[in-house]
C-alpha cells in the first residue's frame, strides 16, 4: 500500500515540463487523427440558427466582428458559418469591425466564404465597412447615423456610391444583428447601446470565458442566442451541414479536457496522501 | 489655474450632466447632441488618444533603451517593430495604386503592411494565446485541491462544465456517472463507519439497484438527466452561474453610477491630476 503512495506522491512531484509534453501530445494527436466524436447542439446555438433561418430572404444583416488572431480559433469559425449561413439564405451583409484586428479576420472571413464559396458581388450582396475607434461611441454612432461615422468603407470607397447601402442610414434599417467578439468593446455593448433600445433582434458568437457574463442577457432575451466558445462553433457547423476548423478542434478539445482532469484527481490523490502522511507523524 | 482646474470641472460638469439627463428631456437639439455630436466628439478625442498612446509607449522604449534599464534589448524590439509598422502603414505600400489605394492596402493581400500582420503579428499573437492551455492545465494540477467544502464545490462544478461542455461528455451515459457516485459515497462510508464489511453491502447494493433501474430503463445515455453531464453543464451555465453574473452587473452598474454622479458634481478630479 505504501508502495502505491509513493508512487502517487511521485507523480504529485512531476516536473511541469512533462505536464506541459502531455498537454501538447494530447492536442496534437487527435487534430492529426480526428476521432469523429458526435456533436449535439445546445439551446442557445439551436436559438441563434432558428432566429436566421426566420428571417425573410434578402434581410439586412449587420455582422461585426470584434477579435484578434489570438482568439481566431475560436471566433473564425463562428464568422465563417454565420456567412455561409446567411450567404446561403441571400441575406445582405454589412461588416464593421469594433476592434483594428477584427478588420484583418473580417477579410480573411470575406475572401474565404464571399468570394471563393458564393461568389457574392460586393456592393451590391455585402458591404465591408471596417474599423472605426471608439469602442462604444461607435455603436451609438451607428444606432443614430451610420453614414457619420462611415463615409467611405475599407476600400476607401464612398458610402453614397454603394448601392447596397441606399436606403441604410442607422441601427434600426437592419433585421438582425451577430457580434463576433471576444471582449470590450463587443456583445455587451451591442446589446447595451444598440439592440436593446432599438429592438433590432441580435445574437453574438463569443470565446468561452465570455460566456459567463454574456449569459444574463441571453437568459433576459436581450439576445436570441448565443454560440459559446469552440464547441457552440463547431455546434453551429454542424447545424449549417459544413464541417470546418471547429469540428476538427472539438476532438482535441475533448481529449485535453479528459487529461487535465485526470491531472487534477492524481493532484489530489497526492494532496491526501501528503495530509495523511503528515497527521501521522 | 483657472484653465487647469475650474474651466475642466465646469465642461466635464456641463456635458455630463447634459448627457445623463438628455435621456429623459424629449428637446431634439440635447437628443442630438446626446446622440449624435457627442459620440463624433468621442470618436475624435479616441483618435487622438491613439497617437498619444503610441508617443507615450516610444518615449518609455526609447528611455529604456537609452539608460540600458533591465530588459532594454526587448524595447530595441519594440521600437523596431513599431518603426516598421509606421513604414508599412504609411511609407512603403508594396504594390501599386491600381492594386490598393492608401488606406486599403492595410486588409489588401501582397501589400507590406498584410504580410506584416499575417506572417508576424498573427503567429506571435496565437502563440501567446495558446501557452494559456499549458498554463492552465500546470496550474489545475498544483492547485485544484479539495481543501474544504467551497473548494470542493468549485472543483466538482469545474470537472462538470470542462467535461459536460465538450463532446466526449456527450457519450459519457447517465449511469457510468451513477456507479462513480455509488463508489464515491463508498469511499465517504468507509471513512465514516471504518468497517470493510459495512462498506461492501452499501456499495454492493448500490451498484444493484443502479444496474436494475438500467435493465429496467433500457440504459438510455442521456436519462436520468441529473446524471447527464451535458445536462448538469448547461444547468450550472443557466442558474447558479447567471445568478452570480447578474449579481456582479448589478454591483459594477451601481459603482458606474455612483462614480459618473462624483465626476458631475466635481468630487472626482483624478482627471485633472488631483
Amino acid at each position: 500500500m505504501s508502495r502505491i503512495e509513493d508512487v502517487f506522491l511521485k507523480i504529485g512531484s512531476i516536473d511541469r515540463r512533462w505536464i506541459f509534453l502531455i498537454i501538447a501530445a494530447v492536442v496534437i494527436v487527435p487534430l492529426l487523427f480526428p476521432i469523429g466524436l458526435p456533436i449535439r447542439a445546445t439551446a442557445t446555438t439551436k436559438h441563434v440558427y432558428d432566429a436566421i433561418e426566420r428571417l425573410p430572404a434578402g434581410s439586412n444583416v449587420l455582422l461585426s466582428v470584434e477579435y484578434s488572431p489570438s482568439t481566431r480559433p475560436e471566433n473564425h469559425p463562428m464568422t465563417i458559418s454565420i456567412l455561409r449561413h446567411l450567404f446561403r439564405n441571400n441575406h445582405k451583409v454589412f461588416i464593421t469591425c469594433l476592434w483594428p484586428d477584427g478588420q484583418f479576420m473580417a477579410q480573411d472571413a470575406l475572401n474565404q466564404v464571399a468570394k471563393n464559396e458564393f461568389n457574392k458581388v460586393y456592393g451590391e450582396d455585402y458591404v465591408f465597412l471596417g474599423f472605426r475607434p471608439g469602442n462604444e461611441a461607435v455603436v451609438k454612432g451607428i444606432v443614430s447615423n451610420i453614414r457619420k461615422i462611415y463615409t467611405v468603407d475599407v476600400y476607401q470607397k464612398k458610402i453614397d456610391e454603394i448601392p447596397l447601402m441606399k436606403g441604410i442610414n442607422n441601427f434600426k434599417d437592419f433585421d438582425f444583428l451577430f457580434s463576433s467578439s471576444a471582449g470590450f468593446p463587443g456583445t455587451i455593448e451591442w446589446v447595451q447601446y444598440a439592440s436593446d433600445p432599438t429592438g433590432v433582434p441580435m445574437a453574438s458568437g463569443v470565446t468561452s470565458i465570455q460566456v459567463n457574463e454574456v449569459m444574463p442577457y441571453v437568459q433576459a432575451g436581450q439576445m436570441v442566442g448565443v454560440l459559446a466558445g469552440m464547441p457552440g462553433a463547431a455546434e453551429y457547423e454542424s447545424l449549417i451541414n459544413q464541417k470546418g476548423s471547429a469540428t476538427s478542434g472539438m476532438d482535441a478539445q475533448s481529449v485535453a479536457h479528459l487529461v487535465i482532469v485526470l491531472f487534477i484527481i492524481l493532484g489530489n490523490i497526492s494532496f491526501f496522501i501528503e495530509r495523511k502522511r503528515s497527521k501521522k507523524y | 489655474m483657472i484653465w487647469k482646474r475650474q474651466i475642466p470641472i465646469l465642461i466635464v460638469t456641463l456635458i455630463g450632466s447634459i448627457t445623463l439627463f438628455g435621456w429623459f428631456i424629449d428637446q431634439p437639439t440635447i437628443k442630438e447632441f446626446v446622440s449624435d455630436d457627442a459620440t463624433q466628439w468621442f470618436d475624435i478625442l479616441a483618435s487622438f488618444a491613439i497617437i498619444l498612446g503610441a508617443l507615450n509607449l516610444i518615449k518609455l522604449q526609447v528611455q529604456k533603451v537609452l539608460y540600458q534599464k533591465p530588459g532594454w534589448i526587448y524595447s530595441v524590439v519594440a521600437i523596431s517593430g513599431f518603426i516598421f509598422a509606421i513604414i508599412a502603414g504609411f511609407f512603403v505600400k508594396g504594390v501599386d495604386d491600381s492594386v490598393a489605394q492608401w488606406g486599403a492596402h492595410v486588409t489588401t493581400e501582397g501589400t507590406l503592411f498584410k504580410w506584416m500582420f499575417d506572417y508576424m503579428f498573427t503567429p506571435m499573437s496565437a502563440t501567446m494565446f495558446s501557452l494559456l492551455a499549458f498554463f492552465v492545465a500546470s496550474a489545475s494540477y498544483r492547485a485544484f485541491r479539495i481543501r474544504n467544502f467551497e473548494a470542493t464545490l468549485l472543483l466538482v462544478s469545474g470537472i462538470i462544465i470542462m467535461v459536460g461542455r465538450v463532446p466526449i461528455g456527450s457519450v459519457i451515459p447517465s449511469w457510468f456517472i451513477m456507479y462513480l457516485l455509488v463508489l464515491s459515497a463508498g469511499i465517504y462510508v468507509n471513512v465514516w463507519k471504518k468497517n470493510m464489511t459495512t462498506t461492501f453491502i452499501f456499495v454492493a447494493v448500490g451498484i444493484a439497484v443502479v444496474t436494475i433501474a438500467g435493465f429496467m430503463a433500457g440504459w438510455p445515455i442521456d436519462k436520468p438527466g441529473i446524471f447527464y453531464l451535458p445536462a448538469i453543464q448547461e444547468w450550472i451555465y443557466y442558474y447558479p452561474n447567471v445568478a452570480g453574473a447578474r449579481s456582479i452587473m448589478i454591483g459594477v452598474g451601481l459603482g458606474i453610477f455612483a462614480t459618473s454622479i462624483r465626476y458631475i458634481l466635481g468630487i472626482e478630479r483624478s482627471y485633472i491630476g488631483e
